[in-house]
């Protein structure tokens, strides 16, 4: 009888193997060269990490808010039933987690305003590695403030949904426990202040020397 | 006249220095979310319990928001020191500053959240509880602190 614990460990032994398998035939026939970090780096094109920046920034950011939302929600909605009461003071929770998604959003658009086109073929040095540097930011800031947003809207959907439950018993609770959602939305804060300041020194294009 | 193999300047090294500012930033909100999340769901029962401790019970909350803060500072000063022209030892050095101080946050932030969501049930019913759970408290904390000076240890090692 395997239970899921097994069953994920016999899947990290697989792939264990698997890679260990790789990686001493890579080493063991002369060819460890071509594991080559550096060149899988410069080989994908700027506008590919610049892209899937953007894409993370977006897709993460609606996917944390939509947590939130539907686990504050299913909680509004039923406590509601014995005090619907605290159907219209809870949806500020609901809003906490929006704002979330708002954040991705203005960065996928501020990340999408910087990418330009430049020469590939014959670009300078610099202008080269100026792109490949805005390129690696982009991907990370999308990152940061993707994954910062999921983090932060999952925190307040659950606290959000306590909320709701605690308001339903005693109505004076729901204003206090609205300061601990504010500690908690102030986390999708910070990914997207880091994320601003990542992409504030960077430029793509022809003219790309900062 | 040869280049001493990490001391060059190479094109794909600033990606290993955002990569360490978009890690130690993200994993740090990790922990920070589940230290808040976990213990407000101990904070929201305990809340029912007795009201006018509430205000004392916010403690676990703001000590894993002030690990977001750890991340966001070496992060920050990752990102001051990134350019064009990058060194791979600076984009290595910057990778393990960013991943010193995520994980370090991330485990920070667990211990906050499972020993404060335990600390406010217990100093709701008994409020003899509550400077042990300050103590604990602390100690979870000093763990992410741990990660932010060796973040910041590494990340001064960056500059050009």
């Amino acid at each position: 009888m395997a239970s899921y614990a097994t069953s994920a460990g016999i899947g990290v032994g697989l792939v264990t193997l698997l890679a260990l398998y790789v990686g001493m035939t890579y080493c063991l026939t002369g060819f460890g060269f071509r594991f080559d970090v550096g060149w899988y780096l410069e080989a994908v094109s700027p506008y590919m990490w610049a892209s899937t920046g953007i894409a993370f920034a977006i897709s993460l950011s609606v996917v944390g808010a939509a947590w939130g939302i539907f686990t504050t929600g299913s909680s509004i909605l039923g406590g509601g039933v014995k005090a619907p009461r605290i159907k219209t003071k809870n949806l500020i929770s609901i809003i906490f987690c929006e704002a979330v998604a708002i954040y991705g959003i203005i960065m996928a658009i501020v990340l999408g305003n910087i990418i330009a086109d430049f020469d590939y073929n014959n670009a300078s040095r610099e202008v080269a590695s100026a792109n490949y540097y805005a390129g690696y930011s982009m991907f990370a800031a999308g990152l940061t403030v993707g994954f910062s947003n999921l983090f932060c809207g999952v925190c307040v959907g659950i606290v959000g949904s306590g909320a709701a439950l605690a308001d339903a018993q005693n109505a004076s609770l729901f204003v206090k426990i609205l300061i601990v959602e504010i500690f908690g939305s102030a986390i999708g804060l910070f990914g997207i202040i880091v994320a601003i300041i990542q992409v504030t020194k960077i430029k793509m294009g022809k003219t790309a020397m900062p | 006249m040869s280049n001493l193999g990490s001391r060059e300047q190479t094109v794909w090294a600033p990606f290993f220095g955002s990569m360490g500012a978009a890690i130690g930033i993200s994993l740090s909100a990790l922990g920070a979310a589940y230290g808040t999340a976990k213990s407000s769901t101990g904070i929201c029962t305990a809340a029912v319990l007795r009201p006018d401790l509430m205000m004392k019970s916010v403690i676990p909350v703001v000590m894993a928001g002030i690990l977001a803060i750890y991340g966001a500072v070496v992060s920050i000063l990752i990102i001051q020191n990134l350019s064009y022209e990058l060194t791979a030892f600076q984009g290595f050095v910057q990778f393990g500053a960013g991943i010193a101080v995520g994980f370090a946050g991330l485990a920070a932030g667990f211990a906050i959240g499972i020993a404060g969501d335990s600390g406010v049930r217990g100093s709701a019913q008994q409020p003899r509880l509550y400077v042990g759970m300050i103590l604990i408290m602390i100690f979870s904390e000093v763990l992410g602190l741990y990660g932010l000076i060796v973040g910041l240890l590494l990340a001064t090692k960056a500059t050009a």
